[in-house]
């Protein structure tokens, strides 16, 4: 390759990058303002190591969805595959978001007026047998909280003693995004959109 | 070095003007004379490298504290600037002449480009697992590889694809692991291989199929399939005879500076080894033994001359036959001075071997060199 050429797709390469990152930043912006606003319970998880590294790991209320509440099992009633739980919710008097129903896949109609959906995950191997208490477990791409270097330890602490609360933005394809950290009614930390 | 290549070549003209060699060979060896040059490491290179690493480093840790101070939309124009001068710059360094410096700089924008995506993890509480980032991170690199036909750059490609293979499977951060994903990393792994052409990455070429062999040996472990252990050691005995029986045209292809059958007896070896431990307690293990042992001792037959490094993995491969064989048929009978007494018999076995076979190789050269 000669040095002009070079040059130039070390150039195109560069921008290339730098494009993509700026599209997944422009893009969780973008939940960030246009999203619906929810504020979810974090549940005190066991006893175990939440800090892990520079985050805290979250657990929230919606965490456990009961198997009853799946509108759409498959007859078979076999193990869940690797898949899309979509949640709808509903805020409660209390201010928090609770789900109403779910689907494995999509929602088979839009959200109502004052109901939101999020889209979860769950892995494979999920029971969705007919017992009333099972549960199964969605991840919903906001379990962690990205905290300053040496504020970690006193939040896990915290946490563990009292509920917190996460506002969240959620798109319209269901995708949740953290806006802030609440402790009771105070709020710890609240994301600008960049 | 370039006066010493410029001289090899000119030794090379002249060789073919008396007819000592003929035009193939003499573009071979030209060819050969400037792979190695490309591939020679100087000191200030491997400075330059290690102190890129090291930036690439920094860059990653400063992204992880998560510092305040800098408001974060700082940091990430940091980082971009960051790419865009590395790449930029380090084109501008090649292209005058510094390839080295530019390679080092590659690797210091590729660092960046890492960490704006761990940055971007970190400002929108991104809780996707680390293996897609590294997946991401990895594709990024190899776009980079294309784009400047760099070799380092595919080199560090393929480390952020075993580093990606090794979090997937493992599942060090999810309370699931997900062996399907994991099935990316042979298509991804052939496309990095036929970038390496492109980059005249050989280093590369070696990384990735030393990488293939660990992930097959681990899908056997992991999945106690005897079939696929077994499909490694045909395969690995298959790549083994065709590369000995025409090692111009198999290097001609894979251009491995033919160390193939190095490669096919890593993965022969791998793959017996599981056998063997599959079969410990069963009448296969015996057949599978002699199996190994021949083995070995083909490679060394075939390819022992051409290669020392072959010749020190045959009989590192025999001497952990030996142990295997002694741990597996007489652990129950013998006591501790029964293990003293055979781990004697079996380094005298090993050493009169090597001796023997070491000797015949050096003669065998020796007389090969004289008429």
């Amino acid at each position: 390759m000669t040095g002009k050429r070079l040059i130039v797709s070390a150039l195109v390469l560069a921008l290339v990058q730098i494009a993509f990152l700026s599209w997944i930043i422009a893009g969780r912006a973008a939940i960030l303002r246009n999203g619906t606003e929810v504020l979810l319970k974090v549940e005190p998880v066991d006893p175990r190591d939440l800090l892990r590294g520079d985050y805290v790991y979250l657990s929230y209320e919606i965490s456990r969805i009961p198997v009853k509440l799946i509108a759409n099992i498959p007859a078979d009633r076999a193990m869940s595959r690797d898949k899309t739980l979509t949640v709808r919710l509903m805020q409660d008097a209390d201010g928090y978001w609770r789900p109403l129903a779910a689907w494995l896949g999509k929602a088979p109609a839009p959200a109502g007026a004052g109901e939101v959906d999020i889209a979860g995950h769950i892995f494979r191997g999920w029971n969705l047998g007919a017992d009333p208490e099972a549960t199964v477990s969605p991840d919903y791409g906001i379990e962690r909280f990205y905290l300053p270097e040496g504020e970690g330890r006193q939040i896990e602490k915290d946490m563990r003693v009292r509920p917190f609360g996460i506002r969240a933005a959620i798109a319209k394809d269901g995708t949740a995004q953290i806006k802030a950290l609440v402790d009771g009614d105070k709020t710890l930390f609240e994301e600008p959109l960049y | 070095m370039a006066r010493y290549s410029a001289r090899v070549k000119s030794d090379i003209e002249r060789w073919v003007e008396a007819g000592l060699v003929d035009a193939g060979t003499a573009r071979r060896l030209a060819l050969d004379v400037e792979a190695n040059e490309r591939g020679s490491l100087s000191f200030g290179t491997v400075l330059a490298m290690m102190a890129a690493l090291l930036f690439g480093a920094a860059i990653l840790i400063f992204v992880a504290a998560n510092w305040e101070a800098f408001p974060r939309l700082g940091r990430v124009v940091g980082l971009f600037v960051l790419i865009l001068g590395g790449y930029v710059g380090g084109a501008a360094m090649k292209a005058r002449g510094h390839g080295f410096v530019g390679e080092a700089l590659w690797i210091v924008a590729v660092a960046a480009f890492g960490g704006a995506i761990a940055l971007i993890g970190q400002m929108y509480h991104l809780a996707g697992s680390e293996a897609s980032a590294l997946a991401t991170w990895g594709a990024g690199t190899a776009l980079a590889a294309l784009a400047l036909r760099s070799g380092p750059l595919i080199v560090a490609a393929v480390g952020i694809a075993d580093a990606w293979l090794l979090m997937t499977t493992m599942g060090a951060f999810r309370r699931f692991t997900s062996i399907e994903t994991a099935q990316l990393f042979v298509p991804a792994l052939l496309v990095l291989f036929g970038l390496s052409f492109w980059t005249r990455s050989q280093p590369a070429r070696h990384l990735i199929i030393l990488s293939l062999i660990f992930y097959v040996a681990a899908l056997a472990v992991d999945g106690d399939t005897l079939g696929l252990s077994a499909a490694l050691a045909v395969a690995s005995a298959g790549a083994f005879a065709i590369a000995v029986l025409a090692p111009q045209a198999v290097d001609g292809i894979v251009q491995l500076g033919g160390r193939l059958p190095l490669h096919a007896l890593v993965g022969f070896l791998t793959a017996m080894a599981i056998i063997q431990f599959e079969l410990a307690d069963t009448g296969g293990f015996a057949l599978a033994a002699a199996v190994a042992l021949a083995g070995i001792a083909a490679a060394i037959v075939f390819a022992g001359r051409e290669s020392r490094g072959l010749r020190w993995l045959a009989y590192i491969g025999f001497a952990f036959e030996l142990c295997l064989i002694y741990a597996v048929t007489m652990e129950t009978m013998l006591g501790t001075a029964g293990f003293f007494l055979a781990a004697a018999v079996t380094l005298s076995i090993l050493a009169f071997i090597i001796v023997r076979v070491e000797r015949r190789m050096k003669a065998s050269a020796a007389g090969g060199a004289a008429p």
